[in-house]
């Protein structure tokens, strides 16, 4: 399975829903980080013109995936950043350990003469927020407040 | 009568449904919903599930409301409303919402639409260059940590000092747009960070300013229209619907797992995670009161910033001062909030969430212009069908705790919105309908759409029927701004 994400439409109303799937739980943030920013620019207008580092850990992965995709919001309003690319690694030292996560946004300060901008995701939330590994992979369920 | 719900709803009035208590395993008081039997069985299921949870939390008093423009949200619906023992009860952030004061302020002016209509294109396009909107926008204002820390604590009365506005302009804002017990200490770094660049910024959803004709024909009470500023005769008004953007999302997120945590040390349970709270008298929850507070005067702030933008503009366009051409403010309303009002129970932390506060007449929190006519209540429709100023009713100090409906409540879904239409298509047919339409996302603009919001007629002919509030004008869009 490859990383993958679909909107869904019967969550949230007003705001706006996707799944996430992966084979890994690289995979599957991959995947929930591309639904995120997809949700905010058209990613094929953003060139790559700097890179942002993330290092995170956590017990809970479900926990890291979420602060994971609320970084992507904190850098659009913090730093006025838009991403293109996406890269991570996310696994654990050891069975039972902490999950780690080691991830890359390329991107670059928002544009509106050259970037198409779509939704402002102002939060990630936690309604219907899971995050586990499904028969085929790992799967991840994201509603984001516009 | 075909609801989605399977839940006992009992017709009380009209206007008036009641989901008894016995309906869910530990509700402690009735729910009702104002709402017509048209818009009642036109409401989601979530607006069902979310009022009962509601009904559920501790400290809850007389019912759990929701307001006829209601629909799915995070913890409470959208349109929800419900008041809690400022002792005994608790208080939640799924109850006043991510975007805490969220609200819409209305701005009058003395021009007519023969003035500005030869003018509508250069005022939108002025507009649209001043008032930053859309994804990760930035303001003019620049603050630096310690002048935030203010905005925080002053609200609107921060930007007047510095000149983006009129000293009296501060009694035409709820709570004088500073309330006070905002407390700095009690706000995230990450969220000082998110909000910091905002201030003055439009934000994106559903979120607008517009360019509004109040028709000679669509004033509905003409006494309470002149109280405030409403003269018809194709008068131009205008309206902003904004609130407190990533700074205020950035308190609520952070107190949603504060509340995680002082939840299972406080003993409480609850149906929805969103639901998440803390006694109102707890540690917990008064750091939540405290930092809330900064987030919705950060919003009073913003949309007074916008307010001077509006002003500068209009001045600009039309070659005199925003004074003579009689720019004051009508009114400011949050319409996501929790305050402490005092009832015949005695004091209650009175959580509004997409919910409009409407104290009637005589009340002392009013400013002296209102004390007559009751507090205005601005009501923003789709940005197609337009919008309404309402009056406060003594009945909605009676029945809602001073409550009532804020808009016309979303009923499709964004991505359906915009199968249904493409944003370049929907500017065009409102270009020919009259309205100027300047957007910084084309796909934001079709999840705009009219026809994905309820029709606010209904929505304000519910609450003006059931005596909550009552209408004073209609208010027609010529121009909008969107994210």
């Amino acid at each position: 399975m490859a990383a993958t994400f679909r909107f869904l439409e019967d969550i949230a109303l007003a705001d706006s829903a996707f799944e996430a799937r992966g084979s890994t739980p690289s995979e599957l943030f991959r995947a929930a980080a591309q639904a995120v920013i997809v949700t905010m620019v058209a990613p094929e207008t953003v060139a790559p013109r700097l890179t942002k580092s993330i290092l995170r850990q956590d017990r809970s992965l479900q926990n890291l995936l979420f602060d994971w995709l609320a970084d992507i919001v904190y850098l659009k309003d913090a730093e006025g950043l838009v991403f293109r690319d996406v890269t991570c690694t996310v696994g654990q030292n050891h069975a039972g350990g902490d999950w780690q996560l080691d991830g890359t946004l390329t991107g670059e300060p928002i544009d509106p003469a050259r970037h198409e901008l779509r939704a402002d995701v102002k939060a990630i939330t936690k309604h219907r927020y899971e995050a586990r590994q499904d028969y085929g992979g790992w799967i991840a369920t994201v509603v984001m407040d516009i | 009568m075909n609801l989605q719900t399977h839940m006992a709803v009992n017709r009380i009035t009209d206007q008036i449904w009641e989901i008894p208590a016995a309906e869910k395993p530990g509700m402690l008081v009735p729910a009702r919903i104002y709402a017509t039997e048209k818009i009642l069985t036109s409401m989601d299921s979530g607006v069902f599930e979310q009022i009962t949870n509601v009904a559920c939390l501790p400290g809850i008093r007389r019912y759990a409301l929701c307001m006829p423009d209601g629909h799915w949200g995070y913890g409470f619906p959208i349109g929800g409303g419900a008041a809690f023992d400022r002792d005994t009860g608790v208080i939640s952030p799924g109850g006043v919402g991510y975007d805490v004061n969220c609200g819409m302020r209305l701005i009058r002016t003395d021009l007519t639409l023969a003035d500005v209509a030869p003018r509508l294109e250069l005022l939108m396009t002025e507009l649209f260059r001043r008032v930053p909107a859309g994804v990760g926008s930035r303001g003019f204002v620049r603050a630096n940590r310690h002048e935030f820390d203010e905005v925080m604590r002053k609200g609107a009365r921060w930007c007047i000092e510095r000149g983006y506005g009129w000293h009296h302009d501060l009694e035409r804002i709820e709570e004088q747009g500073g309330i006070p017990g905002a407390d700095p200490s009690k706000i995230s770094d990450y969220a000082v960070e998110r909000g910091i660049h905002q201030l003055g910024t439009l934000g994106s959803g559903n979120h607008y300013l517009e360019v509004q004709v109040a028709a000679d024909d669509r004033i509905f009470d003409r006494p309470a229209a002149a109280a405030l500023g409403i003269t018809g005769r194709d008068q131009i008004v205008v309206m902003v619907h904004c609130g407190s953007r990533g700074f205020g999302h950035q308190v609520a997120s952070d107190y949603l797992t504060v509340f995680e945590k002082a939840m299972r040390r406080h003993g409480i349970t609850v149906k929805d995670q969103q639901l998440a709270c803390a006694p109102f008298r707890s540690q917990e929850g008064q750091d939540y009161f405290s930092a809330m507070n900064c987030a919705a005067n950060s919003a009073f702030a913003n949309r007074q910033v916008i307010t001077h933008q509006i002003r500068e503009v209009f001045s600009a366009v039309f070659g005199t001062s925003a004074e003579s051409l009689g720019m004051e403010i009508v009114y400011d309303v949050a319409h996501n909030i929790a305050k402490v009002e005092r009832y015949p129970e005695g004091e209650l932390v009175v959580h509004r969430k997409g919910s409009t506060r409407a104290f009637g007449p005589g009340r002392p929190e009013l400013p002296e212009i209102y004390r007559r006519t009751g507090q205005p209540v601005i009501c923003g429709g789709s940005m197609e069908t337009g919008s309404y100023v309402l009056v406060g009713t003594d009945r909605a100090m009676q029945e809602t705790f001073g409550s009532t409906m804020h808009g016309s409540g979303r009923t499709m879904s964004r991505a359906q919105a915009k199968r249904s239409v493409r944003g370049e298509q929907l500017q065009q047919q409102m270009a020919r309908r009259g309205i100027i339409v300047k957007a910084v996302s084309m796909s934001g603009l079709a999840e705009e759409a009219g026809f994905a919001y309820k029709n606010i007629s209904d929505v304000v002919e519910a609450v003006d029927l059931a005596g909550i509030t009552k209408k004073v004008a209609e208010l027609r869009p010529i121009g909008n701004i969107k994210g």
